[in-house]
């Protein structure tokens, strides 16, 4: 017998196109629903910032202002892109590898898609930002876009690199994640999380004893807030890459 | 001839257990086979390893000539849609559809939509809400739809009444006549698809323990029936596969007879008979069964 020559694969751009659009055919859980849920938290929000701005003195309106900046709805939309990167990587993994899919085009298309998720939410949450700024808090002193936590004082540019550094941060440790889940399922998200939980109290111990939480304090300082967003990108990557050595092993189960 | 699959000492094991256990096979391009066997015999895992989804512990295996794990070159001409495959959650049958022709570069559109009205698969409702018999018929239509030159049916017929799986089998000849391409049909309803099967490879707790020419295997074995005194004597000596009586009668499956052989079976007073594929897949798992129980 003899054996097939095989023609050359397809192009691996075409590959990796032919990914994102799969993660894109249905669009409501990466995209619709968490604009819809943002959008549900923003109006609940205006709603509470024209009560309170309405039932105060105009005396007050700039302290209450200073307070808002703490707020944490939208802190949401970030944690809840780990739960997106999750869901998505979960249920087409097993559908994509059905297609023909290498695990390898498989997870560099998700990346990709990843950040081209993170890019538009980035996009979007600037311009929200901006808007923000512009309207004195949507007229009601409102911070949801500018909380503290994004850093104060940015260009719009800075401004859009902090959230995209944060939204890549999340959906590339729920890749890891997912990664986990995937592979060894419940078991071995259990573990995962004991040996997180571990790690973590352990390097809190270590700075105690060590005395070192001013050169923390000390590190973020210098870094600064787009210093320290920089920084992430760090984790980022390598939850990116963690996430690869653990799903190019992984089989599609039941 | 060209060998599409090349399999050689392969073996899965999980722990103790052998999934599939020192399998080597040749499969023929442009051929249905018939991968046969009970549940659990190993069929899901060896069709696993031969598209790359699970991972051997030993032994090599060929698809058109290259390994198949994480090669996109032969990946990309195989579609393996299994009994137990996930849809995203939030999918509907249309975006099933609609997301297929990215990933084959044959699949027909027109064949696709002839085939949902074959199946009245409803495009619009959410994955989770589809019957057992409708998710199946969303394998079986990109199955069929995306004409990979390598195409993978597990026990693709689940839930399926018995006018819809006579479809799919109507469907996959009609379409493998104009489009010849090679098939693998895991199965344990094997009467239904006999007729369909050009190879067989039955596989038995992790073992191949057939792999022969679907009309070899047909001929390969024969009933005779007659008085029990005429019918010992005929077949004294001879491999016998099942043994059954009735009063004075005895009915007893023996391995293949040459026309001599038959001429003289009829010169006794014996009726030969043809054996079904199933009663003799049936019956030569029990052997093994015996002869696995022997060795133990």
């Amino acid at each position: 017998m003899t054996t097939i020559t095989l023609p050359s694969p397809r192009p691996i751009t075409s590959r990796l196109l032919s990914v994102m659009k799969l993660h894109f055919a249905n669009p409501w859980t990466t995209i619709t629903l968490p604009w819809i849920i943002l959008g549900t938290i923003f109006a609940a929000n205006l709603a509470i910032w024209a009560l309170i701005f309405m039932n105060t003195p105009a005396s007050e309106h700039a302290a209450i202002a200073r307070g808002f900046q703490w707020s944490g709805a939208s802190l949401y939309i970030f944690v809840y892109m780990m739960v997106v990167a999750i869901q998505a990587i979960n249920v087409t993994f097993p559908f994509a590898l059905g297609y023909g899919v290498t695990r390898r085009d498989y997870y560099l298309g998700t990346s990709l898609q990843f950040v081209l998720l993170s890019v538009m939410y980035a996009a979007g949450l600037t311009i929200l930002a901006e808007i923000e700024k512009a309207t004195n808090g949507w007229g009601l002193g409102g911070r949801m876009f500018t909380a503290a936590y994004f850093g104060s004082g940015l260009t719009w540019y800075e401004q859009f690199f902090v959230f995209f550094a944060m939204l890549v941060f999340f959906f590339f440790v729920g890749a890891a994640v997912a990664a986990v889940f995937v592979r060894w399922k419940a078991t071995g998200i259990t573990f995962f999380f004991i040996a997180l939980g571990v790690a973590v109290l352990a390097a809190l111990y270590l700075l105690t004893l060590t005395d070192s939480w001013p050169a923390v304090g000390r590190f973020f300082e210098t870094a600064g807030w787009l210093g320290s967003y920089a920084w992430s990108l760090i984790i980022t990557a390598i939850s990116c890459v963690v996430g690869y050595l653990i799903l190019r092993r992984a089989t599609p189960r039941t | 001839m060209t060998a599409v699959i090349e399999v050689d000492g392969l073996t899965r094991r999980y722990g103790s257990l052998a999934a599939v256990d020192d399998a080597t096979f040749t499969l023929e391009g442009n051929r249905i086979h018939g991968l046969l066997g009970r549940n659990g015999a190993g069929k899901t895992t060896l069709m696993q390893l031969l598209t790359g989804q699970e991972f051997a512990s030993s032994g090599t295996i060929r698809v058109f000539g290259q390994s198949p794990v994480e090669n996109a070159s032969v990946l990309q001409h195989v579609s393996f849609i299994k009994e137990s495959q996930r849809y995203p959650e939030d999918f509907r049958p249309k975006h099933v559809l609609r997301s297929a022709p990215w990933f084959f570069e044959n699949w027909d559109a027109d064949f696709a939509d002839r085939l949902v009205d074959d199946f009245r698969l409803p495009l619009n409702t959410r994955i989770k809400k589809l019957s057992r018999g409708q998710l199946s018929a969303i394998g079986v239509i990109v199955g069929l739809a995306s004409r990979a030159p390598l195409t993978f049916f597990d026990e693709p017929y689940l839930g399926l009444d018995a006018v819809a799986r006579q479809t799919f089998y109507d469907r996959l000849l009609e379409d493998y006549a104009e489009h010849p391409r090679t098939v693998v049909l895991s199965t344990h309803l094997i009467d239904e698809v006999a007729n369909l099967l050009e190879h067989v490879l039955v596989i038995d707790q992790g073992r191949i323990i057939i792999d022969q020419d679907a009309d070899t295997l047909r001929g390969s074995a024969t009933t005779v029936v007659g008085t029990r005194a005429a019918v010992d004597a005929f077949v004294a000596g001879r491999e016998i596969l099942h043994r059954d009586g009735l009063g004075g009668l005895a009915t007893v499956t023996v391995a293949g007879l040459d026309e001599k052989e038959r001429a003289e079976a009829s010169a006794a007073g014996l009726e030969l008979g043809a054996v079904s594929l199933q009663q003799l897949i049936i019956r030569m798992t029990n052997v093994s069964e015996k002869e696995f129980e022997h060795s133990a």
